[in-house]
């Protein structure tokens, strides 16, 4: 029975620079189930990350102030508990796993104590039981030789190694929500595999929602039950995986999309990249933030800023256009894109098909 | 371990040998010589000739080396060439008294500095943070003999709280109190020098590893501020100091000239100078020895130092990197 594990309500984290206050989440709500994998995706700089660690109350410590919003977890809202309180819950109710897993590890301290330590945080047990469950954990999480491992430190081990001890150390106490910020980034294309099978053996072991933020729409594709696309802070697309890859409503959810690089593509064709870079959050255009990437920005769209509005069931999108966009009859002035394809998206990423896809788009 | 330490050892040996080559033949390449000090300006070159022939000066330079060499490695640093004084019995006691002193002043400085530079980084730009940045300025600023006069001048000569100079009173050595009211200013002065870099790099190198993505790890795992800190911070950003402290452990032995002199210290600082106005050869050879000694050893224990607190550093192996 699934019901609502998280629920992020309208929350806002900014940064202060020389400029004023930069929104680096702006407004965003989001919901996670439990048992269930909501995929944030979005171009570096699109706000995932600070949301992710929002929650996480950590974005605190790296100059970050909540600025709005509520984060309900399991009926307590997060934003209004103190970081005392707070690291009851961190690593024993909710945790995350790092991009880059080489650094995310203490180098002076051997692996097996960086995992017992979790243990030893959060509950009574000795100091023998604690390491004795790091390494049933580094077992859990297909290292061989978990004994000789444990005594290891993270230099000694390789990249794919590391990202498994430190997901061993974030599901040691069995938590109900795992937060993952793009886990597989940084590891080599096979690792991203292998990583991407344990995280999902692991979830239905212990039936663990995750949070998994992506730029990678093909690990988004094999991963996700729900998918929200961010852009420049805000959540532009919502929706159920199917929702997103059979018939995206956003353009930049379609552009990211297209940008996939599919194997069945003709070498030499040049690859589909969204024109422009993401905005500065300290100048953001007016109106509504994709218009001047946007192929189908009208007036309107470089005016007023169209709110996440709900579509079919399950499904929100944040585009006036966005019908029109997703059955192909665009009304605003046409630049640059396809826009005869927007059924473009490569056909090998159907979800149903997803394995395919993150291969695919690794080769 | 074993094989990295022989090898450092042997090394260091070569090492020596070159600085006892070098300082051999850049003492003898400096303008005058005991000959002139000993008889004096008058003195025909005949007498001249007879004063070096007895002590050894008229033979080739290498030979004169080979002789010194083989002194030194026996422990015997020779006489000094006007009173005919075993050097032994002159150098050991400054090189003990200049110890008490920098030591002093260096572990005070440490007690004092990398508490406080830690502190510092977890809460920057505050008023303990300011503070201590105007005493790390200072401390790199003043001209340690003219901070020296000025404590003198002041807390000598007007308040008379404290001695002068020098390192006991006459007819009270040996009265551990009486030395320590002694050093109060000289250490003052010294671990003020000391208090500036440490204070400077312990804040610098902890704030670095603040930043790290490990430190975030430890706050996501729920350990607790401090811990992270004190237990995932501390450690990495000792690594960096500890390679400067290592590099001034022969700073502690090789003395403080100017202080020393400005307090009239009995240690190794103000015997260089004495000695090499004086154009004892013999002594200045066995203190830039000593001297040479401790950077030697200083950087042996900085490695191995380095080696304890972190496991990246693998003595006497090649990276362990695996699968």
């Amino acid at each position: 029975m699934a019901r609502t594990l998280l629920e992020i309500k309208d929350l806002s984290t900014g940064f202060i620079t020389e400029g004023g206050i930069v929104k680096a989440v702006d407004g965003v709500s989001l919901t996670v189930e439990t048992g269930q994998t909501v995929c944030v995706v979005g171009e570096s700089g699109s706000g995932k990350s600070v949301t992710s660690l929002t929650v996480m109350r950590l974005s605190e410590y790296d100059g970050g102030q909540i600025l709005g919003g509520e984060v309900w977890f399991q009926g307590e809202n997060l934003l209004t508990k103190s970081q005392k309180e707070m690291r009851r819950i961190r690593g024993k109710r909710i945790s995350m796993i790092f991009q880059e897993p080489m650094n995310a590890l203490n180098p002076v301290f051997t692996v097996g104590d960086q995992i017992a330590e979790v243990v030893r945080m959060h509950e009574r047990v000795t100091r023998d039981a604690a390491w004795a469950r790091a390494v049933e954990m580094l077992r859990l999480v297909g290292i061989p030789e978990p004994v000789l491992r444990a005594r290891q430190y993270p230099h000694e081990l390789s990249g794919g190694m590391c990202q498994r001890v430190v997901i061993a150390m974030a599901l040691v106490c069995h938590p109900e929500l795992v937060i993952a910020d793009e886990p597989t980034t940084a590891l080599d294309v096979t690792v991203q595999a292998q990583i991407l099978d344990l995280l999902r053996d692991l979830q239905q072991k212990f039936g663990t929602a995750i949070m998994l933020i992506t730029h990678d729409m093909g690990v988004a594709a094999e991963m996700a039950d729900r998918i929200a696309v961010m852009y420049a802070g805000i959540i532009v697309e919502e929706g159920t995986v199917e929702q997103i890859f059979e018939r995206p409503h956003h353009p930049y959810t379609i552009g990211l999309l297209k940008s996939i690089p599919g194997f069945e593509g003709e070498r030499g064709t040049e690859l589909y990249t969204i024109r422009g870079n993401i905005p500065n959050l300290a100048r953001l255009p007016s109106g509504c933030r994709f218009h001047p990437r946007c192929p189908f920005a009208t007036d309107r769209c470089r005016q007023e800023s169209p709110p996440l509005r709900k579509l079919d069931e399950g499904r929100k999108v944040a585009c006036w256009y966005a019908e029109d966009v997703a059955a192909g009859r665009v009304t605003g002035a046409v630049t640059g894109m396809d826009v005869e394809s927007t059924e473009a998206v490569p056909a090998e990423l159907s979800p149903g098909d997803g394995q395919t896809a993150v291969r695919g788009a690794a080769k | 371990m074993t094989e990295y330490l022989l090898r450092r050892i042997l090394q260091s040996i070569v090492v020596l040998f070159l600085v006892t080559v070098f300082m051999f033949a850049l003492v003898h390449a400096a303008p005058g010589g005991p000959t002139h000090v000993l008889l004096g300006p008058g003195m025909s070159p005949e007498a001249m000739k007879i004063q070096e022939h007895n002590m050894g000066l008229d033979q080739p330079l290498p030979l004169q080396y080979l002789h010194w060499l083989k002194d030194m490695l026996t422990g015997n640093f020779g006489y000094t060439f006007k009173n005919h004084i075993p050097i032994n019995t002159i150098i050991w006691p400054t090189v003990g008294n200049t110890l008490i002193l920098m030591g002093a002043a260096w572990v005070l400085s440490l007690i004092i500095a990398i508490p406080w530079g830690i502190y510092n980084s977890t809460k920057t730009y505050g008023i303990s943070d300011n503070v201590a940045t105007v005493i790390a300025y200072l401390g790199f600023a003043i001209p340690s003999f003219w901070f020296g006069i000025l404590l003198q001048e002041y807390f000598s000569l007007k308040l008379n709280w404290f001695p002068l100079s020098d390192m006991w009173t006459v007819g009270k050595q040996g009265d551990i109190g009486n030395l320590l009211w002694h050093m109060v200013l000289p250490v003052t002065v010294l671990a003020l020098g000391f208090l500036a870099g440490y204070l400077k790099y312990s804040r610098a190198s902890m704030l670095e590893v603040l930043h790290e993505d490990f430190v975030r790890t430890a706050r996501a795992k729920g350990v607790p501020e401090r811990w992270v800190i004190y237990r995932h911070a501390l450690r990495n950003a000792l690594i960096p100091v500890i390679t400067v402290l290592g590099l001034d452990l022969p700073v502690l032995v090789g003395g403080a000239l100017l202080t020393e002199n400005v307090f009239n210290w009995p240690g190794m600082g103000r015997e260089f100078v004495e000695m090499a106005l004086a154009r004892e050869y013999s002594v200045l050879m066995a203190i830039t020895v000593i001297t040479a000694v401790m950077v030697v050893l200083g950087n042996l224990l900085a490695d191995i130092l380095y080696a304890v607190v972190d496991p990246r550093v693998q003595l006497g192996k090649k990276g362990g990197a695996s699968v």
